[in-house]
């Protein structure tokens, strides 16, 4: 497994991830979501805005249903990508991020409707957290 | 266990049943309404592992059930029935799905289709330039926060109020249109702010509008209350609430997480449930209300754009044309129903994600025209495939509490799909087979190719054989607008 990739479920689609520790499978999580996007994980932050966010939870797989779901709101409802994300502190109840947000210059290439808690679980094998989500579109 | 060693028995024609005991956690059975080869194809896709998901849940009424049209959803499977009671059971954001109240609305007319054929170019572009689809913001109805909680408080009946529609329409809607909303405080601002900009908007994936003939009636006497007549030209709308649904059933099912997900016992954290009587519970089930009163004047404002197309394309009045509302049904919805269940009337709440609600002929909650027949059940195909409409039986409302299918259900991913088409091919081959295709989306029409689909005749024979819903006329697709 890469370090994030996509996949297809028979209705749905989804991302996998990895990461040694939070702030990696974060990290990952929004490469692995700009891939499904808009089918690459656009580094590019020119003519970025940036802005502190913070979101909770009561576990991992909660902190990163918010985040996604932010990353998403974002895209749809203000058309910006999350083009990079500065972690200023990644643990499995938290994320305090600065996300840098560019215009979406082309239309993302699937509708997410919703990030799902389907079989959402954070896996650890080897010193390694695995995870995959689904997404409802 | 592998879900291969599931030990199903056929109990009826296409109906199967999983005994409780087949798994120590389930407290119901489960039962799927299948043919031999899409039983094969719900195992192989792990779908009858989520059907048996819902049967562990404690307080489940009857079986877990699996409508024809079963494949894999998350928590739930797509065309999955479960109803608790309506007293002190369960409900379960995930047993409706995000779309709350995506639902089909059929019109039928009194256009002959080779009258419509010269038309039909200038109907799709001009329903393409009319209706905003795919994933833009362009809404025809753009709503302050008043009016909008007006329409999600009224739902149709505030379309008929306020934007013209027919009051005739609302016998031939579901719950009349409206289900009770009247806590706007429930609802988050960024549902609102999802659902105030979609307004009148058919949305992506599997969203449409067909255009269809009336290509073979079954069943006169039903086709006749229906208004449908051979040769005819109809039209479908396939849509639902939009972001704004969907962002109801996140937040809900967040809500919910945080304040029952410590204690609860599930298999899928996407099962994630509360009581009926408890605060989140309630307020769900309200703001599921508001979701599918959104949804419902949604296909309205489609309704009236259709017909406005229509009369300006053919220049004829709606009179003239004969379109009428034959029915709008929702399949991702939970409502509160009364059942007979062991010879007694019982309240329930029934959860239907992928199913249609189909009751039998003399129910009391459907139109007073149909009482004879039985309620519409719509049964769309996939694009550039036949669609049904069928009717509820009295079989169906004691096997399925009174649910059916609900299309033809997926077979391939859309990643497989789109491998398996070329763009080129997908409007040319339907453009050969008879049907127009209209869409902004390339993607969008290579993951919706007819292969991606279970073939809904299959379907429609399942729901036939297995009693649940009869056979009233079948449909041909003339054009296909999709989001």
């Amino acid at each position: 497994m890469r370090n994030y990739e996509t996949f297809s479920t028979t209705a749905d689609t989804g991302i996998r991830f990895m990461g040694r520790d939070f702030r990696e499978l974060y990290g990952n999580a929004l490469r692995g979501l700009n891939l499904l996007l808009f089918g690459a994980n656009l580094r590019s932050t020119s003519g970025c805005d940036s802005a502190p966010f913070a979101f909770r939870g009561d576990g991992p797989e909660n902190v990163l249903v918010n985040f996604l779901s932010e990353a998403l709101a974002q895209v749809y409802g203000r058309q910006r990508r999350v083009a990079a994300a500065v972690f200023r502190r990644a643990s499995r109840s938290a994320i305090d991020v600065r996300l840098l947000l560019a215009p979406c210059r082309r239309p993302p290439k699937v509708d997410i409707k919703s990030v799902t808690y389907h079989n959402l679980r954070v896996e650890k094998k080897n010193g390694v957290m695995r995870v995959a989500i689904v997404f409802d579109i | 266990m592998s879900p291969r060693e599931w030990n199903f028995e056929e109990i009826a024609p296409c109906r199967w049943r999983l005994s409780r005991s087949a798994d120590g956690a389930m407290t119901a059975d489960a039962e799927v309404f299948a043919s031999r080869d899409i039983l094969n194809q719900a195992l192989a896709d792990a779908s009858i592992e989520q059907v048996v998901n819902v049967a562990c849940l404690p307080g489940l009424v009857g079986s877990s059930l699996a409508m024809p049209d079963i494949h894999y959803g998350y928590g739930f499977c797509i065309g999955g029935v479960a109803a608790f009671p309506a007293e002190d059971g369960l409900v379960l954001p995930g047993g409706v799905g995000y779309d709350i109240n995506c639902g089909v609305r059929l019109l039928a007319s009194s256009i002959p289709a080779g009258e419509f054929a010269p038309a039909a170019e200038g109907a799709g572009l001009a329903l393409l330039q009319r209706i905003p689809t795919g994933m833009t913001q362009r809404s025809n109805y753009r709503l302050g926060k008043k009016e909008f909680q007006r329409v999600i408080g009224g739902g149709v009946r505030e379309i008929v109020r306020s934007f013209g529609a027919e009051a005739g329409d609302l016998e031939f809607i579901e719950s009349g249109g409206c289900l009770p909303f009247d806590s706007p405080g429930i609802v988050s601002p960024r549902a609102y702010e999802r659902g105030s900009s979609q307004l009148g908007s058919l949305g992506s994936g599997n969203h449409f509008i067909e255009v269809q003939v009336v290509e073979e009636i079954y069943d006169p006497d039903a086709a006749r209350l229906f208004g449908l007549e051979k040769d005819r030209v109809a039209v479908m709308i396939h849509t639902g609430s939009r972001g704004f649904g969907h962002q109801i059933a996140s937040d809900y099912i967040e809500t919910f997480r945080k304040r029952n997900l410590g204690r609860l016992k599930v298999r899928d954290p996407q099962l994630v449930h509360a009581a009926i009587g408890s605060a989140e519970g309630k307020n769900y089930l309200q703001a599921l209300n508001a979701a599918s009163n959104f949804a419902w004047a949604n296909r309205q404002l489609l309704q009236e754009d259709v017909i406005a197309v229509f009369e300006r394309i053919l220049r004829q009045g709606r009179d003239k044309l004969g379109l009428r509302l034959v029915y709008d049904q929702a399949h991702n919805i939970a409502k509160f129903e009364r059942h007979e269940v062991g010879g007694e009337a019982v309240d329930l709440l029934v959860h239907r994600k992928g199913a249609t609600r189909a009751f039998p002929p003399g129910h009391p909650d459907i139109s007073e025209r149909y009482r004879a027949v039985g309620q519409p059940v719509l049964i769309p195909g996939s694009m550039g495939s036949r669609s049904y409409v069928l009717r509820g039986t009295g079989h169906g409302a004691e096997a399925t509490f009174a649910s059916s299918a609900h299309g033809a259900g997926r077979r391939l991913s859309r990643h497989q799909a789109i491998k398996f088409s070329a763009q080129a091919d997908v409007r040319d081959r339907l453009r050969r087979a008879g049907v127009l295709v209209f869409s902004l989306s390339a993607q969008g029409l290579r993951e919706e190719i007819p292969e991606a689909y279970k073939d809904v005749d299959d379907v429609v024979a399942v729901t036939v054989a297995s009693g649940i819903s009869e056979k009233v006329a079948r449909l041909r697709p003339l054009l296909v607008v999709k989001g």
